[in-house]
Formats: structure tokens, C-alpha cells, sequence
């Protein structure tokens, strides 16, 4: 085995691969310009509605104000609602936007709440609708402050203080820190949104440079050069890894470009600070590696094994399915882990990956982790190297 | 400088059950010659081809290909051989200088050879005005120019061409038919296979003729017309095909 000839077949796939039009638009277009384009757009047209809805004033309706005078002086007091006096048609005003809620007060309500009774209010709005949305809160604020009021009114009357209606105060103090909220929010998504990246990379590239290289008819010309079997599959499948876990780096900038972007647009995310220190950033990448290497060799051996590229496509997808299903229940919560887990791959690379977003090092998960996925890369490349020897495998017609 | 002997391949497949692709195949080729396989699709050409190029393995029997043994030794075979077939492709996203750099190197060739090979190569070929464009922006004609050049840049003394004009419009067909000429006058041993008459005729020194895996007929074309009652190789080939089917 010679590294030089791997090295002749790796960067003879990897300039092949990056003259390919489609691998630049998978790679670099969609994460890096794509994503954040998508984000500031959806943050920026998010922020302008919300803009002019909170701006606006809110107009409502409002039927039996004369038995509520209290009631009406506060919202007519307030700037951002505006009481218009129009007494008919009210739902199909309400339906088609002109008022955004319509406020019922029924004629008992002044007697109700001197007697020291419930004042039946009733309040009708569009849920569906920003602005009317915007409407219900104001006028819940207002009541709410002028339920404050007849509270405060009735309890003096009893000769009670305040405080006889809040007895207990909870206060509340998070501990967790920045680097620890930031983990796991991280956590829960990142680990799946990486095997994917990782897959999804791999996959196009892995078909190419085996079914397709059997497709085109270009596999004879390999096989009868000086080159070995072996050095073909290292070189083929280093370039694989190679273009996968760029892609999957460029993902993660993409995505999050996109998602700082979006937010910032949005109004910030408030005090996220992504405290991953180096040293968590390094055992990701140790835990990652086998990972790539696993997702790459098992590809190129479906590859080398399929007739064509779309026989080989046909294979990947239940694997494709498997990986994320393993990628979802390494999401879901509250999942007993036990050690022999940590021997599925995938799934383990996930979990560590969570741990270590969280702070924790379990060093027996990582060592169990880098090497299972380790071993079987290894197999599935002696796998790759076996079929790529079988002629009933490589002239399958 | 190859040397056939009992040569049989036998496949099995899921369909058919036992394929018996080559039956006992025996014929040998010197250096300057080209040694024709002449056959219809399916007759076992490229299946020997593929044997003689080390890509498969024998079931029974034995070849050499410049002393070398092409199970035993195939590494040192495949040093000494050109391979070219209608079905080997080219790299689409590469051009010609490109191609032919890589098979150099992959060839164990030194890239200061490669470079002077190369250029005496282009030159010959006429490939000088393309030598710096696309494959995939390439004519077929310049495709195959492209695919002789990189089959011959680690100067093999042997070429092993399965039906190498399949495809390609006659003007091609010739340019290559030209190219075999030239290399057989260069001294290189070629095996050329080909279910076309004409070609055989112009092109071969030997002729073997190979229907359903068998080797039917063998000898120069003056030969193989003394044994038989016809001048016109057509009519050679469909009486020994005949023959054949009326002695099973
Ligand atoms: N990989 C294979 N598996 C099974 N049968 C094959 C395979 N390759 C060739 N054959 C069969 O062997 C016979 C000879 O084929 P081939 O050598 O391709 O003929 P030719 O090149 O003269 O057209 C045919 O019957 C063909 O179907
Ligand atoms: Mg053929």
C-alpha cells in the first residue's frame, strides 16, 4: 500500500468532485447563502408585520357602555385604542378587519360589582389575526388593572390589607449558566442536525465515485493501472470523508449564519452566549471523525456493491431512513442510558455529542464510541476493498 | 508475447445457470502483429479480453501476457498492457492533459516522462488544440483520441482493443483504425476485437473467429480463405457458422 497512490486517487476524486456544479450548490450555495437569505428574509418579514401591528391602534366596539363608565374611561385613556361608535354589523366588521375585538358588557355588570359579585365580560376577537390578537391583549391589561382596582376597593372595605390575598411569594433563582443553556438548547438539536449534514454529504459523493464511476465505464480504466484495489478504496473513500464533513461544517455555519441573522432581525436572542470551550470543541471533532469515516465507508461499500447510480440510491434510502430514526431517538428526552448503547453507531456518536455539549466528559462513552465506530468503518472499507475484487461485483450486468 | 491456452470462463448466473462465455480458447500473438477476434455480440470477446487485461480470472486454463502470468502476476501484466474498449469512459470533468497526467501517475510513471510522452502523444494525435478543454465539452471523435492516448502514455508494449470503433461515426472508426496501424508499425503486439468484417480484414494479420465461446477458425485471412471455398470473409464466417450448427 502506497499513501502516494492514495493520495493520486483522493485528489483525482476530490477535483472531480468539486468540478461538479451540483457539489458546489449542495456545499456552498444552499448553507452559506441559501439558509441566512431564507432566515433574514422570514426574520425581516416577521419583524415588519409585528412593526406595524404593535404600531397600530386597535379599534374596537363596544356594546352597553353606559353600564361600565369606570370600565370605559380606562380604555378610552389609553392611546393605542381607539372605541369606535358603530352599533351594527359588528361580527362581519370584526371578520373582515375593520375593528379588531368587540367588547360586551351586559346590564347587570354595574349591579354585579357593587354588590360584590362576578361582572360577566364578554370578549370577542380573531385568533388567527395578528392585529386582533395585538387588540385582546390590550384590553385583558386593561382589566386586568382594573380588576386590580375593584380587588384592592373591596378588600379595604373589609379592612384587609394587600398582602391577605398573596399570602406565599415564591422567588425563583436559576442557577444554570450561560455555557449550560446555551448546551442544551444545542444539545437537543445539534447532534442530529450533524449526523445528517454528515450523511447527506456523504451520500451523493459516495454514489459518484463508485456506482457512477461503474456507470460511465471508467472503473475498467482503474482496475487495469498499478494502482491496488485497497489504495483505490482508501483514496476514494478519504475523499468521501473528506467532502462530507466540509459539508456538514459548512451546514453548521450556514445554519447558524442563518439563525443569528434571522434573530438579530427578529429583535436579538437574549444573552445566548454559545459557550463551548475548545476543549469540548476538540473531543467533538475526535468523536466525529470515526463517525465520518463509518458513514463514508458503508456508503462507498453500498456504492461499489450497486449496478448504477440508481440502484445505489435505492439502497441508501432505508439506511438513509435508519440514520434518522437512530438521529430521533437520540433526540427524544428522558431515554435510560445504559453502556451497551454506546456500541450503536450513530446513536452513540449523538449521545456523546450531547454529554459533551452539556459539559459532561464521560471518557469510557467516548473511548467505547471512537472505537466501535471506529472498527466498523474499518470493516466496511476491507468489506469495500473485497467486493472491489469480485468480478461478479464489478461486471454485473 | 501473449500466449492463450485452454482458456475457459464459465459464469454463473442466476437466470441462465452455468454460461459457458469462453471454451478452451488457444492463440498466441507476437510483437508487430494484430491478432483479430472476430465474433457476433456475445461470442466471448470481451469476456477474453477481460481475462488478458486481468480484470477477471479464468475458470480454467492459462495466460501470458509478455511471460507473465495474469492470475499470478497480475500486477506486472497490467505495467505492460494498454486496455481500451467502446465501454471504458473518460473523466468528464477533466481535460485531456488532465487524463493523461493521472493514468501516467497511476501507472508509476514519473511526471517529466509523462510530460514528454505526452506532448509527443498530442502531437501525433493531433490532440493539441484541445488539450486544455472539458472532456464533457469534447467532440467524440477527440473523446476517443483522448481515450487512445491515455491508454498508451505508459508506452505498453501490448494493446488490448475490445471492438474500439463501436459507436463512433466512420470518420472516427478510421482516424483509430489508423492509430492501430501506426502502433502495430511501432512494433507493439495488439489483440483487436471486432464483430466487423471489414475492419478484420484490413487491420488483422491473424484472424480467429469465435462463435458461442469457441474459436471456429484461425490463420491470416489468406489462410482462411485457402481452407474454405470463399474469398469473401463474410462468406467464410457464415459457412464455418453453419458448419458448426450442423455437426451439433
Ligand atoms: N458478468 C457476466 N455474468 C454472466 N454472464 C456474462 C457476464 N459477462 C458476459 N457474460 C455472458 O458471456 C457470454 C459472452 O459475452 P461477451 O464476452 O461479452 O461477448 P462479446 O464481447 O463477444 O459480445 C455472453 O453469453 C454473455 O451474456
Ligand atoms: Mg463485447
Amino acid at each position: 500500500m502506497s499513501w502516494k497512490n492514495i493520495r493520486l486517487i483522493f485528489v483525482k476524486e476530490l477535483v472531480g468532485t468539486i468540478r461538479d456544479r451540483r457539489t458546489i450548490i449542495a456545499m456552498i450555495i444552499i448553507p452559506l447563502i441559501f439558509y441566512p437569505l431564507l432566515f433574514t428574509g422570514i426574520g425581516y418579514f416577521n419583524k415588519l408585520g409585528s412593526m406595524k401591528s404593535e404600531e397600530a391602534t386597535s379599534n374596537i366596539i363596544i356594546y352597553g357602555a353606559e353600564f361600565a363608565p369606570q370600565l370605559v374611561k380606562y380604555f378610552q385613556g389609553n392611546e393605542k385604542i381607539e372605541i369606535l361608535n358603530i352599533k351594527e354589523n359588528s361580527s362581519s366588521k370584526l371578520e373582515n378587519g375593520d375593528v379588531q375585538a368587540v367588547l360586551e358588557i351586559p346590564s347587570d355588570f354595574k349591579y354585579k360589582i357593587e354588590q360584590g359579585g362576578a361582572g360577566v365580560l364578554i370578549l370577542k376577537y380573531d385568533a388567527t389575526e395578528a392585529k386582533s390578537r395585538i387588540a385582546q391583549k390590550r384590553i385583558n391589561q386593561i382589566i386586568e388593572k382594573y380588576k386590580g382596582e375593584i380587588v384592592l376597593q373591596r378588600l379595604s372595605h373589609l379592612g384587609l390589607k394587600e398582602e391577605f390575598i398573596t399570602p406565599l411569594i415564591l422567588k425563583e433563582e436559576n442557577i444554570a449558566t450561560a455555557e449550560k443553556i446555551a448546551g442544551s438548547f444545542l444539545a437537543v438539536l445539534l447532534p442530529y442536525l450533524i449526523i445528517i449534514l454528515i450523511f447527506i454529504g456523504a451520500m451523493h459523493t459516495a454514489v459518484d465515485l463508485t456506482a457512477g464511476e461503474k456507470e460511465r465505464g471508467t472503473i475498467a480504466t482503474l482496475l487495469v493501472s498499478q494502482i491496488s484495489r485497497l489504495e483505490i478504496v482508501l483514496g476514494k473513500c478519504f475523499a468521501v470523508m473528506f467532502i462530507s464533513f466540509t459539508s456538514m461544517v459548512l451546514g453548521l455555519l450556514g445554519l447558524t449564519l442563518a439563525f443569528l441573522s434571522g434573530a438579530s432581525i427578529a429583535g436579538g436572542i437574549e444573552g445566548a452566549k454559545f459557550g463551548i470551550s475548545i476543549n469540548t470543541i476538540f473531543l467533538i471533532f475526535l468523536v466525529l471523525l470515526p463517525l465520518v469515516g463509518l458513514a463514508s465507508a458503508v456508503l462507498v461499500m453500498v456504492g461499489i456493491f450497486a449496478r448504477n447510480i440508481r440502484e445505489a440510491s435505492s439502497y441508501i434510502t432505508p439506511i438513509y431512513m435508519l440514520t434518522i430514526f437512530l438521529g430521533i431517538i437520540s433526540i427524544s428526552q428522558g431515554i435510560e442510558l445504559t453502556s451497551k448503547m454506546f456500541l450503536v453507531p450513530v446513536l452513540n456518536s449523538s449521545f456523546v455529542f450531547k454529554e459533551l455539549l452539556m459539559g459532561k466528559i464521560c471518557w469510557d462513552h467516548i473511548i467505547t464510541t471512537f472505537s466501535a465506530n471506529t472498527i466498523i468503518a474499518g470493516f466496511a472499507l476491507l468489506e469495500s476493498t473485497r467486493l472491489f475484487t469480485k468480478e461478479e461485483v464489478l461486471f454485473r450486468s | 508475447m501473449i500466449q492463450v491456452e485452454g482458456l475457459t470462463k464459465i459464469f454463473k448466473d442466476k437466470k441462465r445457470g452455468k454460461v459457458v462465455a469462453i471454451n478452451n480458447l488457444k492463440f498466441e500473438c507476437q510483437k508487430g502483429q494484430i491478432f483479430g477476434l472476430l465474433g457476433p455480440n456475445g461470442a466471448g470477446k470481451t469476456t477474453t479480453l477481460r481475462i488478458l487485461a486481468t480484470m477477471m480470472v479464468p475458470t480454467q486454463g492459462k495466460a501470458e501476457v509478455n511471460g507473465f502470468d495474469v492470475v499470478k502476476d497480475a500486477n506486472k501484466v497490467r505495467r505492460h498492457i494498454g486496455f481500451l474498449s467502446s465501454e471504458t469512459g473518460l473523466y468528464d470533468r477533466f481535460t485531456p492533459r488532465e487524463t493523461v497526467k493521472f493514468f501516467g501517475r497511476i501507472n508509476g510513471i514519473e511526471d517529466k516522462i509523462i510530460e514528454k510522452r505526452m506532448a509527443e502523444i498530442f502531437r501525433n494525435l493531433d490532440m493539441e488544440d484541445f488539450q486544455d478543454v472539458r472532456v464533457n465539452k469534447l467532440s467524440t471523435g477527440m473523446k476517443q483520441k483522448l481515450s487512445i492516448a491515455r491508454s498508451i502514455i505508459h508506452n505498453p508494449p501490448i494493446l488490448i482493443l475490445d471492438e474500439p470503433t463501436v459507436g463512433l461515426d466512420i470518420i472516427t472508426a478510421r482516424t483509430v483504425i489508423e492509430y492501430v496501424k501506426k502502433f502495430k508499425e511501432e512494433g507493439k503486439c495488439i489483440i483487436y476485437s471486432t464483430h466487423i468484417m471489414r475492419e478484420a480484414e484490413k487491420l488483422c494479420d491473424v484472424i480467429a473467429i469465435i462463435h458461442q465461446g469457441n474459436i471456429i477458425a484461425k490463420g491470416t485471412l489468406e489462410e482462411l480463405k485457402k481452407n474454405s471455398l470463399s474469398d469473401d470473409l463474410e462468406e467464410i464466417f457464415f459457412g464455418l457458422i453453419n458448419q458448426g450448427e450442423n455437426l451439433k
